[in-house]
């Protein structure tokens, strides 16, 4: 019998191995790589070929929903689930639009990752009920999948614009960027100076709040509100 | 109320250099990726697991763990919150943060509130076992993105 091959993409590994020990426990079903950043997600992708691929979408360098992006431009066959901390509409929307065929919650992949890796097998999708509201409330009211309305009016990047953001609101210079693209760092300032203009930005820190706000990275805060940090009896 | 026979008979099955060990996060997709690490380790045993700060408080109280590995973001009580009520009620308990916070001042204030260990998340798989050994011989073991300190 041959065996349903999977490739993971996602930064910690000790979500990769959390992931493998769940899925490897369904018969038929490997593991047949890992990646610890989008750019590696698609090397590995081209090289080992696997049957569905399962992507974070807050890793380093590049993100899931550009990795997903990416994956599909080079062939559109390739079978997608996003792994995701929020299901907010904005975050639905975007993987919808990259072409997802699953979109799991972290929190719940230990409930839901099977599932949605039995129904990318069977050519299905498989959405969390969240997403199933949305597209379907957006097909009630619109007449269409998903409601665009209250998605924010911003000016269209390219991929590599994108990616660059990404890359510069981690920190890195044009310089560093230029290397890990394989570009001149005069490419880089040239796209990074288009980038500025095109969200009439005049500092990093724009950047940043733009990178966060449209999930090209993700930040992660405690749940409650910070406590006084003086000391405290051990 | 605090089973005294359970412990002992736990304690008596593996021996007396078991390190019992509670799990803490509420991704149990991370809970699983701790786990394939730590049950590698022929001395220590997993006795639970908890998902958010209240469960880990109350299955602290219940299984008296050596060692609790704790995450810092989780629903309901968050694990600063919980690591104090645990310092309080069990003084004897080791405790050891693995978090996605890569930053020295939630470090510090992890230790603040009274933690022996923490650990980044993305270097777990590389720092835990010697953290976890660390803590439960009652030593500190810190280690933010490519710095440790033990």
């Amino acid at each position: 019998m041959v065996k349903l091959r999977i490739l993971l993409a996602d930064d910690h590994e000790i979500v990769r191995r959390g992931l493998r020990a769940l899925l490897e426990k369904h018969e038929g079903w490997e593991v047949c790589g890992e990646a610890s950043d989008g750019r590696e997600a698609i090397e590995k992708a081209l090289q080992l070929r696997p049957d569905v691929i399962i992507v974070d979408i807050g890793m380093p360098s590049l993100n899931g929903l550009d990795t997903t992006r990416q994956l599909l431009q080079h062939d559109p066959q390739f079978k997608i689930i996003v792994l995701t901390i929020t299901d907010s509409d904005q975050v639905i929307r975007e993987a919808l639009d990259a072409g997802a065929r699953g979109f799991v919650l972290k929190s719940d992949a230990a409930r839901d990752l099977v599932s949605a890796v039995e129904a990318l097998q069977n050519r299905r999708m498989f959405f969390t009920p969240r997403v199933n509201d949305l597209v379907l409330a957006g097909f009630l009211e619109k007449g269409q999948t998903v409601s665009r309305d209250e998605a924010p009016k911003l000016p269209t990047l390219t991929a590599r614009e994108r990616e660059i953001t990404q890359l510069l609101a981690e920190g890195n210079s044009s310089k560093e960027v230029a290397c890990l693209l394989n570009l001149s760092t005069k490419t880089v300032e040239t796209h990074r100076s288009n980038i500025m203009r095109k969200l009439s930005f005049h500092s990093i820190r724009d950047l940043v709040v733009y990178a966060i706000k449209n999930n090209l990275i993700q930040i992660d805060i405690p749940s409650s509100p910070k406590t006084p940090t003086g000391p405290t009896a051990a | 109320m605090f089973d005294r026979r359970v412990i002992f008979c736990a304690r008596g099955i593996k021996g007396d250099m078991t390190t019992r060990i509670l799990l803490v996060d509420d991704h149990p997709i991370v809970r699983q990726g701790l786990k394939t690490i730590l049950e590698g380790h022929i001395d220590w045993e997993i006795v639970g697991e908890a998902s958010d700060g209240v469960e880990a408080v109350e299955k602290a109280v219940r299984l008296h763990p050596d060692v609790i590995v704790l995450d810092v973001t989780m629903p309901a009580m968050n694990g600063l919150e919980a690591c104090r009520v645990l310092r309080r009620q069990l003084p004897g308990l080791e405790i050891l943060f693995v978090t996605q916070h890569d930053s020295p001042q939630m470090m510090r204030e992890a230790l603040d509130a009274g933690a022996r260990g923490y650990v980044v998340k993305s270097n777990a798989a590389r720092d835990l076992l010697e953290a976890v050994e660390a803590v439960s011989q009652h030593r500190a073991f810190t280690a933010l993105h490519g710095k440790s300190f033990a």
